[in-house]
């Protein structure tokens, strides 16, 4: 081991180059030539353990610095990246470690936010990001982009870059430091939209995946987030209703269910969450989770169902379906999932909803339409209601 | 995917789930498959993933290789390699090993666990039992279910996971730990193979877990060890993570280094297969697949449960009251809910006796094993049995680690019927989806196929339809056979979509939405040939527009067609042989007055002729003339009766005809004379009574086999 430190101290830049050039040499024989992938492994391996040392043997800092300096100014990592899934199985993981470890990098005594290595990525290559997202297209690469990307979301910066990824004239990458207008709306075609896809079509590793990073990105940073979904946020639930809670799939019917849950429970998408729970067919479409038959999916519709019942503040389409359906709720909820005995809170909502519900007036007459004459009057009166409700349970 | 893998029996369980062995079809090869039932658990799915995720990134020849994963229903399933030889557990089985095998399988080992290290893995359940053999006597290492990936080389973990009589003090104490927890846990193992058993196994395992950090790190005693092997089990036990050797050193050990080659485990294995064969072979065979058997019986029910509980008459009954908009939620939660439960309990009944089996499963083969086992060791049943609870304890007290799960599991009495009704409804989503889906009624012609095809003999209780509104949903005549009504029928009649102002053109277009749209999609469906195909297209979407702009010429086109077809005897017996009285029905129809005296002897043709056919009840052909109000629904729609008599007759072509052919022409029988049943041509029903008396008569004569 010794010998290969020793011999890269001088070579670090050299090590790069021929990194870069064993790459654009095996992206030219496409996989022929297993020579070529073998060395290219080699290469890679060792750039590897340069930067996070071996289970023996620490990292040496200023070897580390040189290597991360010399990859950013080769501009390796966008080579790496786009051709990932070329790579042979280890070298895959290899380049996986190393690029986290580049983002990772900070010089020591810097007072940034943002690791100094990857800020400069998102200064001046912020395609990478968005390559990254494009691992998903690919099952030999979902895993290794995916591990960087769910690393690298920790930082809003790289957020940024997906949510306000537009496809730009010239093939660049939005640069999010100076372009970006958060109040105008996205076109729907930047990286951030093609995540549906990707959880929607994907086999089965490859979507559970996507859809893991789909999550980080949505509640990691939550301002930014809402903020975006609020100005998308058509676009947004249209394409999250119809891909993901519809979806065929029971995992992602399942987890995104869940996950729309957790986001509208929590206060920093209280936007969100009142625009969402205006909307007669979001509570359509719940409701008809809450009748699927496989139990857990039931159960995280539950969680969304709730939402809509508690809302002191319902809309007329929400008050005049839940009114509607009143007797038919008020008989089917004291069976929804009964064997939940030992979810006390589960059961103390569902008791709660029970009584919330049965307080709805009996018919849609009771209330006002948005049209009618006093609509003030009518949410008022719900509202009271739902605050009784409250009081009550 | 599933398909490509043909089940066989089971091997025993993992880490929340259990194993089956299989034939993959594709290759020709066994593989082990783990079955996880995904609504077992309120568990986040991610960690199963996560299972996955780092099983997929190993590729060592020391650890169980990884192929695919996929979800079936609510289950995932998981390919693995088959590895024929057992676990050590199960090697352990016939006694304690010999040293020098023991030598051998740390060996390989060893260059596992380096292999994981190596790459940021920690395993963090090293025993016997997650330890595998092929038959040929590779070692690999298995059940990655706690196992966790170390974003950074360096970094430490915290969570309690393990099994305690093999945990190392540091993860016991959570005070952060390394790679290094798996040596020691490498180091009970070792013992454990020596000795039958972990240290301390006789004690309860709440209280080892005060044991390991506060006692004496164990040592192998007893002469019948070598100084090495009692040198490689204390270098592993040692309390300090720091002063244990990597696996790597390890592999230098000198009691490694005097291993043999894998192949000498090949004895291992024999003795055990022998020992097996010889005390339980019919133990193993109790085991095989049959559950799974069970299961796929199961979801052929499942189709049928779905099918009931839906019972879309009841709801439409209610239903077709109301507008399309508010339809659409009625259905939700009408009453039909408690049926959904019904069912489900009804289900579960069903599946109960699959729990036994599921138990035995669960407990796997640590228990009865050491039961009959010959051993001496002092309490052998006891302990084994404890060992597994205490496991289980353990793993629930780390609530986030993905082992709670397993816990919850075994626990839960209803585990195994939980997973049966999961794995069901997932089958039969497809079904229940378009069904669910209001816009499906509309142009979901294969549904309605279904509801008519599934029983026949009951559509001559369409006239009900009409009813409905009207006389009690819940009778329970009606009631028995509701889901077997097409569905959309009364639907489409109460909310006339279009704006036709005329009574000829709201046939018109239900003549097209009923009849000729779907009949153009399904022919276009059926067509291979592209010319042909966009031929049908052509005329398809000429008559959507025809129908858009003119639906009054639509019906007199349709007329004129029926008219021409059935006046021509070699036409008609070609193209409606038992349709010909429609036909002339509906040429009849908008001339000649009728006596109410003729429908009687309609009806009672009715229900004679329906006597015949077996799965027709007879209270309902009672039912029929004796209500007053009937007669006067008979009379508002005369399309459903014209209807319902061809159905016993139905039942005799299928029987000499291509059942193809008949499904096409049944369809479009309901079809055709469904249209007038429009509002405003009542006047048209007590006509199609009498012709149809006679049209009757006409059929018994011509097919005398009723």
């Amino acid at each position: 081991m010794a010998f290969l430190f020793g011999r890269r101290q001088r070579s670090a830049s050299e090590l790069i180059r021929s990194t870069k050039d064993l790459l654009q040499r095996l992206i030219k024989e496409d996989g022929q030539v297993p020579k070529t992938e073998e060395e290219l492994a080699r290469t890679l391996s060792i750039t590897k353990t340069t930067l996070q040392g071996s289970p023996d043997v620490d990292a040496q800092p200023e070897q580390v610095y040189q290597l991360v300096s010399t990859i950013l100014a080769e501009s390796l990592l966008p080579l790496l990246v786009t051709n990932i899934h070329r790579l042979p199985f280890e070298a895959r993981k290899d380049t996986q470690t190393i690029i986290s470890n580049v983002f990772r990098f900070r010089n020591p005594g810097s007072t940034h936010t943002e690791p100094d290595a990857l800020k400069e990525v998102l200064r001046t290559q912020p395609g990478i990001v968005v390559s990254l997202c494009n691992g998903y297209e690919r099952r030999e690469s979902a895993g290794a982009c995916g591990g960087i990307l769910k690393e690298a979301l920790k930082w809003d910066a790289v957020a940024a870059v997906i949510l306000y990824d537009e496809p730009l004239p010239d093939g660049k990458t939005i640069d999010i430091y100076n372009d970006v207008d958060a109040s105008s709306q996205s076109s729907g075609n930047g990286v951030f939209w093609k995540f549906f896809d990707w959880i929607d079509k994907s086999s089965f590793e490859v979507s559970a995946d996507a859809f893991d990073c789909f999550r980080l990105i949505l509640t990691k940073h939550k301002s930014l987030v809402s903020n975006y979904i609020n100005t998308n946020f058509d676009m947004f639930f249209d394409k999250y209703n119809s891909m993901l809670v519809k979806s065929d799939s029971y995992v992602t019917k399942r987890q995104s269910i869940k996950l729309l849950g957790e986001m509208l429970l929590d206060r920093q998408f209280y936007e969100v969450m009142t625009r969402y729970v205006d909307s007669g067919d979001n509570l359509k479409l719940i409701m008809w989770q809450l009748k699927d038959e496989r139990r857990m999916v039931q159960y995280e519709a539950f969680h969304v169902f709730k939402i809509f019942a508690a809302n002191p503040n319902k809309s007329y389409e929400v008050q005049k379906f839940l009114i509607m359906n009143k007797q038919r709720l008020l008989k089917f909820l004291p069976k929804f999932l009964e064997d939940r005995t030992e979810d006390d809170q589960f059961n103390d909502e569902k008791a709660w909803l029970v009584k919330a519900i049965g307080n709805l007036p009996d018919s849609t007459s009771a209330i006002q339409s948005p049209t009618g004459a006093r609509p003030a009057n009518g949410s008022a009166g719900v509202q009271q209601q739902g605050s009784t409700a409250q009081v009550r349970s | 995917m599933a398909e490509n893998y043909q089940m066989l029996e089971e091997l025993g369980s993992g880490s929340f789930g259990i194993v089956y062995k299989a034939l993959e079809k594709s290759t020709g090869q066994y593989v082990a498959i783990k079955h996880i039932d995904l609504e077992g658990s309120d568990d986040d799915i991610r960690e199963i993933q996560q299972e996955i995720s780092l099983l997929a990134t190993c590729s060592s020849s020391y650890v169980t290789a990884y192929r695919t994963s996929f979800v079936r229903g609510t289950k995932l399933w998981i390919v693995m390699e088959y590895l024929g030889g057992g676990s050590c557990l199960d090697l352990l089985k016939p006694g304690a090993m010999d040293e020098r095998y023991i030598a051998i399988i740390l060996k390989e080992l060893l260059q596992g666990l380096d292999y994981l290290h190596s790459t940021g893995k920690i395993h963090r359940d090293i025993k016997a039992a997650n330890i595998l053999l092929s038959q040929t006597g590779q070692v690999k290492i298995a059940d990655f279910g706690v196992a966790a990936q170390l974003t950074n080389i360096k970094s430490q973990r915290l969570t309690f996971v393990g099994t305690p009589f093999w945990m190392a003090p540091e993860v016991i104490q959570e005070a952060g730990y390394d790679y290094h927890a798996d040596i020691w846990s490498l180091g009970i193992t070792a013992m454990e193979m020596a000795l039958g058993e972990p240290p301390r196994s006789d004690v309860h395992p709440m209280k080892v877990l005060f044991l390991i950090p506060k006692e004496k790190p164990p040592r192998l005693e007893g002469s019948r060890f070598s100084k090495e092997f009692k040198d490689f089990v204390a270098q592993c036990l040692n309390k300090n993570p720091e002063g244990r050797p990597s696996a790597k050193i390890l592999l230098k050990h000198a009691f490694i280094r005097r291993a043999g080659k894998t192949d000498l485990l090949q004895d291992l294995v024999q003795r055990t297969k022998a020992y097996e064969q010889n005390g339980r072979a019919h133990e193993r065979d109790s085991r095989y697949y049959e559950e799974t058997l069970r299961e796929m019986s199961s979801a052929d029910e499942e189709d049928e449960w779905v099918f009931d509980t839906i019972k879309p008459a009841t709801k439409f009954g209610t239903i077709a009251k109301h507008t399309v908009k508010r339809r659409k939620l009625e259905r939700i939660p009408s009453g039909d809910g408690s049926d959904m439960e019904n069912a489900t309990s009804a289900m579960e009944g069903m599946t109960l006796d699959a729990a036994p089996l599921g138990d035995i499963t669960n407990s796997t083969t640590s228990t009865p094993t050491r039961e009959i086992s010959t051993i001496k060791t002092p309490k052998p049943r006891i302990s084994s049995s404890v060992r597994k609870v205490s496991a289980i304890t353990a793993r629930k007290v780390s609530v986030s680690s993905p082992t709670a799960r397993r816990v919850s599991r075994k626990v839960s009495g209803n585990n195994a019927t939980s997973r049966k009704v999961s794995g069901a409804p997932a089958q039969s989503s497809a079904q229940k989806q378009p069904l669910g889906l209001d816009m499906s009624f509309g142009n979901g012609t294969s549904t309605v196929r279904q509801f008519k095809r599934v029983s026949s003999s009951h559509t001559p209780s369409s006239p009900k339809h009409h009813n409905q509104p009207s006389t009690s949903p819940q009778d329970s005549v009606f009631d028995s056979d509701a889901e077997n009504k097409p569905p959309p029928a009364p639907q489409q009649q109460a909310q006339p979509a279009a704006q036709p102002n005329t009574k000829e053109a709201m046939v018109g277009r239900r003549a097209y939405d009923k009849a000729l749209d779907p009949a153009f999609q399904e022919a276009h469906a059926a067509t291979a040939d592209r010319t042909k195909r966009e031929a049908l297209a052509g005329v398809a979407e000429s008559w959507a527009h025809l129908n858009a702009v003119d639906p009054e010429g639509e019906l007199a086109l349709l007329r004129a067609m029926m008219d021409r077809i059935q006046s021509d005897p070699k036409l008609a017996s070609a193209l409606l042989p038992q349709r010909v009285a429609n036909a002339q029905l509906a040429s009849l129809r908008m001339n000649s007055p009728t006596k109410k005296g003729s429908i009687r002897v309609h009806e009672s043709e009715v229900s004679s002729s329906r006597d015949v056919t077996p799965t027709s009840s007879p209270s309902k052909a009672a039912k029929t003339p004796s209500s007053s109000p009937l007669k006067d629904k008979y009379g508002a729609s005369p399309g459903k009766l014209v209807l319902n008599p061809q159905n016993p007759h139905l039942k005799k072509m299928r029987s000499s005809q291509a059942l193809n052919a008949e499904r096409e022409k049944e369809k479009l029988d309901e079809k055709m004379p469904g249209r007038p049943s429009e509002p405003g041509m009542e006047h048209v029903g007590m006509l199609g009574e009498v012709l149809y008396g006679r049209w009757t008569e006409g059929l018994k004569a011509r097919w005398p086999i009723n």
